[in-house]
């Protein structure tokens, strides 16, 4: 199934050159796994990276610089052992978590051990990621979430479920990419639980909607 | 030395280096590509030596995997840019998910380039990039190359030019737009 909801060109430029901060940057690849439109997209912003690269003026190299990679590729062929690519592949299995998504949290949606952390709200942190929150959040059917604006940079990707809010309608591979003009209420549509996981980039502390939705109720 | 072949000659150059090793080849790839890329990890912050480092490492990737490149679906310079830019957040940022992701991700796109009818990017192409980020208002400009050049976040350039976050993005949007519609122009 084809997302409705997509990154914004903000987010996508800035993952392209490498200056999004790590846990927005996992929701990204995870989305871009989902999701050829933004992949054409982030093409687009490789481009304008490899012109920018090219239009720096430069000296030609050194004749040292020359001969050390000569010298390398004299060492050449030595035996490749290439990283194994993360487990994308196009097939719709709904247990399966997205690529980006394993090292953190596992393979398997089924296989989750949430923490309850609040009536109706259950929640798992990655441990480790280097700059900012990733969290992945259950949220029960039918949850009215309390209305809230947004504080820093955040990134939201449905997995399972679905929620509605004024911007419409978000399932399975949506994200919401939102920053802090935007003032919202989602609730979750009946049936099965929301599962998402969302990424925010400030260090240490919940900002924007994790803090003013879940702060009352988690008193953190 | 920086008149650089264009798109023809670099796939020329690269059939050469994946098909016959040649060396010739590979030091006329080294010589364009080589003080660029050095030049992009030192704006990053990258120390020179591991910038050096990082050069040779980039262009070994591009003497062992040549053979899959494919000048159809990125120029030259587009594809050593990700290579940079990959290592760079591997080696540099230390986030050692990056890369089998990257990898994941490339992996996709192959198997649809097979099936869709995707466009090839062309030294036109990158004529038309090239005027429209010259012709970039200079706010918009300088937001790009902070991304780009510095790698700041949108929450970092928001604190460096006192400018509040939706509006760090909202230019951001419109600058990537209009460059968008340069690639995309008729042909
Ligand atoms: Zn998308
Ligand atoms: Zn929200």
């Amino acid at each position: 199934m084809k997302p409705h909801h997509h990154l914004d060109d903000a987010t996508l430029l800035s993952y392209s050159a490498g200056a999004l901060p790590p846990a927005l940057a996992v929701v990204a690849s995870a989305h871009l796994e989902r999701c050829a439109q933004c992949r054409e997209s982030q093409h687009a912003a490789d481009r304008i990276g490899g012109v920018l690269m090219q239009q720096q003026r430069v000296d030609a190299p050194t004749d040292d610089a020359r001969a050390a990679m000569l010298a390398l590729l004299d060492r050449e062929p030595v035996p490749e052992h290439p990283a194994q690519p993360a487990d994308i592949v196009e097939r719709d299995d709904p247990d399966r978590l997205p690529g980006a998504l394993q090292p953190w949290f596992g393979h398997s949606l089924r296989a989750l051990r949430w923490k309850r952390v609040a009536p109706g709200v259950q929640r798992i942190r990655a441990s480790g990621i280097g700059g900012g929150n990733l969290m992945l959040l259950r949220i029960a059917p039918g949850s009215k979430l309390p209305l809230h604006s947004h504080g820093g940079s955040e990134l939201t990707m449905i997995l399972d479920g679905a929620y509605d809010d004024m911007l419409g309608h978000f399932g399975p591979g949506d994200v919401a990419d939102l920053d802090g003009q935007i003032n919202h209420q989602p609730v979750t549509s009946p049936g099965v639980p929301c599962i998402c996981v969302a990424a925010t980039d400030a260090p240490l502390v919940f900002s924007g909607w994790f803090a003013r939705t879940l702060q009352p109720l988690l008193g953190f | 030395s920086n008149a650089a072949p264009d798109a023809h000659d670099w796939s020329l150059l690269m059939a050469a280096v994946s098909t016959q090793r040649d060396r010739a080849s590979f030091m006329r790839i080294y010589d364009h590509f080589a003080p660029r890329l050095q030049r992009y990890l030192r704006n990053l912050g990258v120390a020179e030596s591991t910038a050096d480092e990082l050069v040779q490492e980039a262009l070994l990737t591009l003497w062992r995997k040549a053979a899959l490149f494919d000048p159809a679906r990125a120029s030259l310079g587009t594809w050593l840019y990700r290579v940079a830019r990959n290592l760079y957040i591997d080696q540099v940022r230390r986030e050692p998910h990056w890369l089998p992701i990257q990898e994941g991700l490339d992996r996709l796109d192959h198997l649809e380039s097979a099936r869709l009818d995707s466009q090839p990017e062309s030294s036109f192409d990158q004529d038309l990039l090239k005027q429209a980020i010259d012709r970039l208002p200079p706010m918009q400009a300088k937001l790009v190359r902070m991304c780009y050049l510095e790698s700041k976040s949108h929450s970092e350039i928001s604190g460096e030019l006192a400018m509040p976050l939706g509006s760090v993005k909202s230019s951001l949007r419109r600058a990537f737009a209009k460059l968008q519609g340069s690639m995309r122009a008729p042909r």
